[in-house]
C-alpha cells in the first residue's frame, strides 16, 4: 500500500516536473488555439444544428433531429450528397493516376529533369482563386482558349458552353480541382520513391524483374504509407473544394455542380438558413471523419 | 532552480513576444473613428474615384477616417451578411433596398435619419425614398433607375413597339458572327432581372397582391408568366438570336459584349452610356423602353439601393458625417454620372449633365416601372427563378413545367 502510494507520488511528481511544465507552457499557445478556432467552432456548430436559428444564426428554439429530417426528406439534398461522393472519388482517383505518373517520370534520370520538377508545382503554387479565373476565362464560350482553339483547328466546330450546361459544366470544374490538386499528389509520391532503397531495384533486376514487376513489387509496396496519407487529404481537401466551385459557376447551372460545401454555404450565406446549413456542416464532419478513421486504422495496423 | 529561471525567462519572452503587436498599435493609436464602408462595384464607377472621395475626405477630417473598401455587386449580399452574422458589421454598406426586410427582421440597420444631417434628406428625390418602410427612412437611396433597352443605331434603328416586333426585327438582323439580335445572361447572377423584364412586359407579376398590399402565392406560373419564359426560350433556343454561350454568360460577362457593337438590342440599366464610354464603344448608340407584349402596358423593372447604417457599428455618427459629405453635388453628382443612374438628389437632378436623351428616357421608363417584391425570402426565390429558367433552357424542362415547379418550391418555401 505504501509503495503503491510511494509510485504514485512519483508519477505525480514526474507529471509536474519542471520538464514537462516546459512541455505544458509550449504545448499552450497551440492547445488555446485549437479551442478557440477548432473545437469551439465545431460545438458551435453542432449546437446550431439542433435549433431553429434566426436570419444571422442565433439559436431561437431547440428542435431536436428536425433539421436532419428536414434534409433527409429533400431530394436535392441527396442529389448533392451524391454528387459529392462522385466529385471526390474521381477527383481524387484522377489525382492519384496523374500524380504516380508524373512521379515515375520525375523518378527517372534525364536532362531537364529539375525544370520538369519545378514546372509541376505551378499549379499547386498558385492560389486556388487565379486558377479557378484562369480557367474560367480558357473556358469562356466566346473568348475562351479551349472554346476557340477547338473550333480554329475544326476539331470541334460547336463545343458545349463549357461551365453552361450541367453535364460538361461539372467536367470542367472537376477537372480544375484535378489540374490544382496533381502537383501535391506527384512530389509526394516522388518523395516516396526516392525513400525506397536502390537496392531493392537492383536485386529485382538481377532476378530478372522488369519494370512492371519492379512498380508493382517494390514501388508500390514502398510508397504505401505515402499513398494513404497523400490521398487522405486529397479526399479531405476535395470534398472540402468550395473555391473552385464557386468561382467557376457557384453551384450552377441549375444547381448542378453543387458539392456539399457549397451548397451549405448557399444556404447559410445567400439564404440565411444557418440551422440548415449547420445540420450539413455536421454531416460533412461526420462523413470525413469516418474516412479519416478508416485511414488512420489502415495506416496504424501496419504501423504496429 | 537553474530550470525554473529559464521557465520564467522563457515565459517572460514569450509574454512580451506576444504584447509587441498590441504596444505597438496602442502607441501608433490616433484617437480616430474608423468607418468602414462596403462600396458597391457598379459599372463605370472607377476605382480612382473611390480612392479620391475616400483621400478627399480623410484629408478634411481630423477625428474621422473612413476605409471605402471595393466589393463586387455579386458578393455584396454574401459579404454583408457575413459581416452581420459575425457581430462585425461595417459602419455603411450598399445594399439592394430589397435587402433592408431581412436586416430590418434582425434589428441590423438604423434608421439613417439619425446620423445625416436634415439638409442631406431634405435634398433626396421623394421618389427616391423606397427605404422608407413604416415611416422611418432606414436606408440612404444612393442609385434609383428603371431599366432601358439600349440598341446600337448602326445595326438598326428600328425601335421595336412590341415584344413580338422586337424578336422579328431581331431575327432581321441577325447575321453572326458580324450581327447578333440580342443579349440576353442566360447564367444565373445576382437578381433575376431578365425573367423580370420579360414577365412584367407580358403583364405578369411575381406574387398575388392581397388587398393588404401582402404577398400571397407565386405567380410565376401564370399565363403572363408562362409566355414571358416561352419567349424567352423561343429566342435563345429556336431562333437563336441571342449571343452564343448564353448559358456561360452571367450579366458583368454579357453586358460589355453590346459595347464591342455586334449587337442590336440589350435591355439593361442606366449605367449603360458612362460603361459604353469606358468600353470605348464607337457605335450610334440610343435609347428607348422595354417593349411590352401586345395588348400590354408598357412596363419596367425598377431597382432601388441605398445606404444602410449598421446598429452594432461603432462609429455611426462619423459614418453620418461621410454621408452628408458624400452627398454634397461635387462628389454625389459624379457619382451619379459615372454610373448612370438619374441622380437621387435634387439639386444634382438640376445639373445640365443630366438633361440628355438617357436620362429623358429613363425617368419615363420609371413612370409606369415596378419593383422586385419586397419580402424577407426574396434571394432564395430569386434563386429558384434562375434555376427554373436554365431548366427550360437547357430543354429539361417546358416552361409551364419548370414554372409550376418553381411556384410551388417557393409557396412551400414561403409556408402556403
Amino acid at each position: 500500500m505504501v509503495e503503491s502510494k510511494l509510485i504514485l507520488h512519483r508519477r505525480k511528481g514526474y507529471f509536474w516536473s519542471t520538464e514537462s511544465k516546459l512541455a505544458y507552457l509550449f504545448l499552450l499557445p497551440a492547445t488555446v488555439f485549437l479551442l478557440a478556432f477548432m473545437i469551439y467552432p465545431i460545438i458551435n456548430v453542432i449546437i446550431m444544428s439542433l435549433y431553429k436559428t434566426n436570419k444571422i444564426g442565433k439559436l431561437v428554439e431547440f428542435t431536436g433531429s428536425t433539421n436532419f429530417s428536414d434534409l433527409f426528406q429533400q431530394k436535392d439534398f441527396w442529389v448533392v450528397m451524391l454528387r459529392s461522393v462522385y466529385w471526390t472519388g474521381l477527383a481524387v482517383a484522377v489525382k492519384t493516376l496523374f500524380g504516380l505518373i508524373l512521379a515515375l517520370l520525375l523518378n527517372v534520370e534525364y536532362k531537364g529533369r529539375k525544370v520538369a520538377r519545378t514546372l509541376i508545382i505551378i499549379p499547386w503554387a498558385s492560389s486556388v482563386p487565379v486558377s479557378a479565373l484562369l480557367w474560367r476565362w480558357v473556358y469562356h464560350p466566346e473568348f475562351g482558349l479551349l472554346t476557340h482553339s477547338l473550333r480554329v483547328t475544326g476539331i470541334w466546330k460547336n463545343p458545349p458552353v463549357w461551365l453552361g450546361q450541367p453535364v460538361s459544366a461539372f467536367f470542367s470544374v472537376i477537372w480544375v480541382d484535378i489540374w490544382i490538386g496533381i502537383p501535391f499528389m506527384t512530389l509526394v509520391f516522388l518523395a516516396g520513391m526516392q525513400a525506397v532503397s536502390k537496392d531493392l531495384y537492383e536485386a529485382a533486376v538481377v532476378d530478372g524483374a522488369n519494370t512492371f514487376q519492379k512498380f508493382i513489387y517494390i514501388t508500390l509496396p514502398g510508397i504505401r504509407d505515402v499513398l494513404l496519407i497523400a490521398t487522405l487529404l486529397s479526399t479531405l481537401w476535395t470534398f472540402n473544394d468550395f473555391n473552385t466551385i464557386y468561382l467557376m459557376t457557384r453551384g450552377g447551372p441549375a444547381g448542378s455542380t453543387h458539392i456539399l460545401i457549397t451548397y451549405i454555404y448557399e444556404h447559410t450565406f445567400a439564404w440565411w438558413k444557418w440551422n440548415y446549413g449547420a445540420a450539413m456542416a455536421v454531416i460533412t464532419f461526420i462523413i470525413l471523419s469516418i474516412i479519416a478513421l478508416i485511414y488512420a486504422k489502415v495506416y496504424f495496423r501496419r504501423e504496429m | 532552480m537553474k530550470s525554473r529561471a529559464s521557465i520564467i525567462l522563457l515565459a517572460c519572452v514569450l509574454t512580451v513576444f506576444l504584447c509587441i503587436p498590441m504596444i505597438l498599435s496602442a502607441g501608433g493609436a490616433k484617437e480616430v473613428a474608423k468607418v468602414t464602408f462596403f462600396w458597391a462595384e457598379y459599372d463605370g464607377l472607377t476605382d480612382a474615384f473611390r480612392q479620391e472621395l475616400q483621400d478627399a475626405f480623410n484629408d478634411s477630417q481630423e477625428a474621422i477616417e473612413v476605409d471605402i473598401v471595393p466589393v463586387d455587386w455579386d458578393l455584396m449580399h454574401d459579404k454583408i451578411t457575413t459581416a452581420v452574422a459575425g457581430g462585425a458589421p461595417p459602419e455603411l454598406c450598399v445594399i439592394g433596398t430589397r435587402w433592408l426586410l431581412e436586416f430590418m427582421e434582425i434589428d441590423a440597420v438604423e434608421e439613417v435619419t439619425q446620423y445625416v444631417s436634415k439638409e442631406t434628406i431634405d435634398n433626396i428625390s421623394p421618389g427616391a425614398m423606397e427605404a422608407k418602410l413604416g415611416g422611418k427612412l432606414m436606408g440612404l437611396p444612393v442609385a434609383a433607375g428603371a431599366r432601358i433597352m439600349a440598341y446600337n443605331a448602326d445595326i438598326t434603328t428600328k425601335v421595336p413597339k412590341t415584344m413580338e416586333e422586337l424578336r422579328e426585327l431581331a431575327i432581321r438582323v441577325h447575321n453572326p458572327p458580324k450581327v447578333y439580335g440580342l443579349i440576353m445572361p442566360g447564367k444565373k447572377h445576382t437578381e433575376c432581372t431578365d425573367f423580370a423584364y420579360y414577365l412584367y412586359a407580358a403583364g405578369g407579376d411575381f406574387f398575388e397582391t392581397r388587398p393588404d398590399g401582402s404577398f400571397g402565392k407565386s405567380t410565376i406560373n401564370s399565363p403572363a408568366g408562362i409566355k414571358a419564359l416561352e419567349f424567352m426560350v423561343q429566342l435563345a433556343t429556336k431562333d437563336k438570336v441571342i449571343q452564343e454561350g448564353y448559358l456561360g454568360l452571367d450579366r458583368m460577362d454579357s453586358h460589355p459584349l453590346f459595347y464591342v457593337g455586334k449587337y442590336a438590342y440589350v435591355f439593361i440599366g442606366a449605367w449603360v452610356e458612362s460603361a459604353y464610354k469606358s468600353a470605348g464603344g464607337e457605335f450610334d448608340l440610343r435609347y428607348a423602353q422595354i417593349p411590352p407584349f401586345a395588348g400590354q402596358k408598357q412596363t419596367s423593372l425598377i431597382i432601388t439601393d441605398s445606404i444602410a447604417i449598421f446598429k452594432d457599428a461603432k462609429n455611426k455618427e462619423a459614418a453620418g458625417k461621410f454621408l452628408d459629405f458624400f452627398y454634397k453635388d461635387e462628389w454625389k453628382a459624379r457619382f451619379d454620372e459615372m454610373i448612370g443612374f438619374p441622380p437621387v438628389t435634387i439639386s444634382a437632378g438640376k445639373l445640365p449633365q443630366f438633361q440628355t436623351p438617357l436620362y429623358q428616357v429613363l425617368i419615363e421608363a420609371a413612370q409606369n416601372a415596378k419593383g422586385w417584391p419586397l419580402m424577407t425570402e426574396w434571394a432564395e426565390v430569386s434563386d429558384i427563378i434562375w434555376d427554373a429558367n436554365v431548366e427550360a433552357f437547357l430543354g429539361r424542362k417546358t416552361p409551364k413545367q419548370t414554372l409550376d415547379d418553381a411556384a410551388a418550391k417557393i409557396d412551400k418555401l414561403r409556408g402556403m
